[in-house]
């Protein structure tokens, strides 16, 4: 294969190959709509989940500390400045993607980036007095409410749902794990 | 307590951005890719953060390049979690994708709050504590079959 490197390093070297060919497979099958994977494949991949949210929690309770220490913004940048570094190589090295470019799609689609700082931000200074486990609480919160109120009112020009009991009931939960969490 | 409500209302407020910017993205992923998608959104935030730290950000005697190493690997968690839900949310769904996730993080939070870790403050598990997580497990149980519902 690379006649430079030492013949018994071309396993570990075609493997690293392999894997990251896998990688960018899986990265271009997003779009494709693959079938419901076959029962092994789903305990395989269950506990890849979870430690994939277990991550979450770790990135906020690293980020408390470092804003505490250098500044909420300063900690926000980190996130971002890296992230955005190690997507432009990876995107780099995975060759030409599809769909339209970036400058031809409709303005509105581009001002996520806009929100992504804010989140990040409220979390550096949430973290530290309540802590990474009721952040994370209150975080659904905001999600799983926002949901149930834009539908029954139908904000943002989203059409007008009647909002059935079990879903009331899951907000009225989840005041009260607000309460809960403000009364400590 | 009247500061820890208003935080509270914060923190609420930006789970509910946080969702609008992922309605947002999960438009333009599936038009233009998850990594353009997501770099695009990284970008955009790193530069938006900067602009704040010029304007905004008082003087620190500690900056990003003098703590540790490890403290500024958070990014590489996000970018993780990114690729294997990429990988994984077409395979096993998006409902036990989404309670997977969730049951990583609350529990992994807790974990960290109770023991301290990572410089955080210890935080004991209290019953209220234990209760508020009883609810929210209850709520999202309560949203499941509902959106079952729905789809039926």
């Amino acid at each position: 294969m690379l006649p430079f490197i030492a013949q018994r390093h071309q396993p570990i070297i075609r493997a690293i190959v392999n894997l990251w060919k896998l990688v960018m497979q899986t990265l271009d099958e997003v779009a494709v709509e693959a079938p419901v994977a076959r029962s092994w494949l789903r305990l395989l991949l269950l506990p890849l989940v979870i430690l994939a949210g277990m991550g979450l929690s770790v990135e906020a309770g690293l980020l408390g500390p470092l804003g505490v220490q250098v500044g909420h913004l300063w900690a926000t940048l980190s996130i971002f400045g890296v992230g955005s570094a190690i997507l432009f190589l990876l995107l780099l090295f995975a060759g030409p993607q599809k769909g339209p470019a970036l400058n031809t799609l409709p303005r509105w689609q581009l001002i996520g980036g806009f929100l992504g700082p804010i989140y990040v931000v409220v979390l550096t200074l949430a973290t530290p007095h309540i802590g990474i486990a009721m952040t994370m609480i209150a975080i659904l919160s905001g999600q799983v409410g926002k949901s149930v109120l834009i539908d029954h009112f139908g904000w943002f020009g989203a059409v007008r749902k009647k909002v059935n009991a079990e879903r009331w009931l899951a907000l009225g939960l989840i005041v009260a794990a607000l309460v809960l969490i403000a009364r400590g | 307590m009247m500061s820890l409500i208003i935080l509270l209302a914060v923190v609420v407020a930006a789970g509910a951005v946080l969702s609008v910017q992922a309605a947002i993205n999960g438009r333009l992923g599936e038009t233009v890719g998850v990594l353009r998608s997501s770099l695009l959104t990284f970008a955009v935030g790193a530069v938006v953060t900067g602009l704040l730290i010029l304007f905004f950000e008082p003087a620190h005697s500690v900056g990003l390049l003098d703590v540790p190493k490890w403290q500024l690997s958070g990014a590489l968690f996000g970018v993780v979690y990114m690729i294997v839900m990429v990988g994984a949310v077409p395979r096993v769904g998006t409902a036990v994708a989404t309670v997977a996730v969730i049951v990583g993080q609350l529990g992994m939070g807790m974990l960290i709050d109770n023991f301290g870790w990572l410089g955080n403050p210890a935080i004991e598990l209290s019953g209220s504590r234990i209760l508020a997580m009883v609810c929210l497990a209850l709520a999202l149980v309560f949203m499941y079959r509902s959106s079952v519902r729905s789809v039926d």
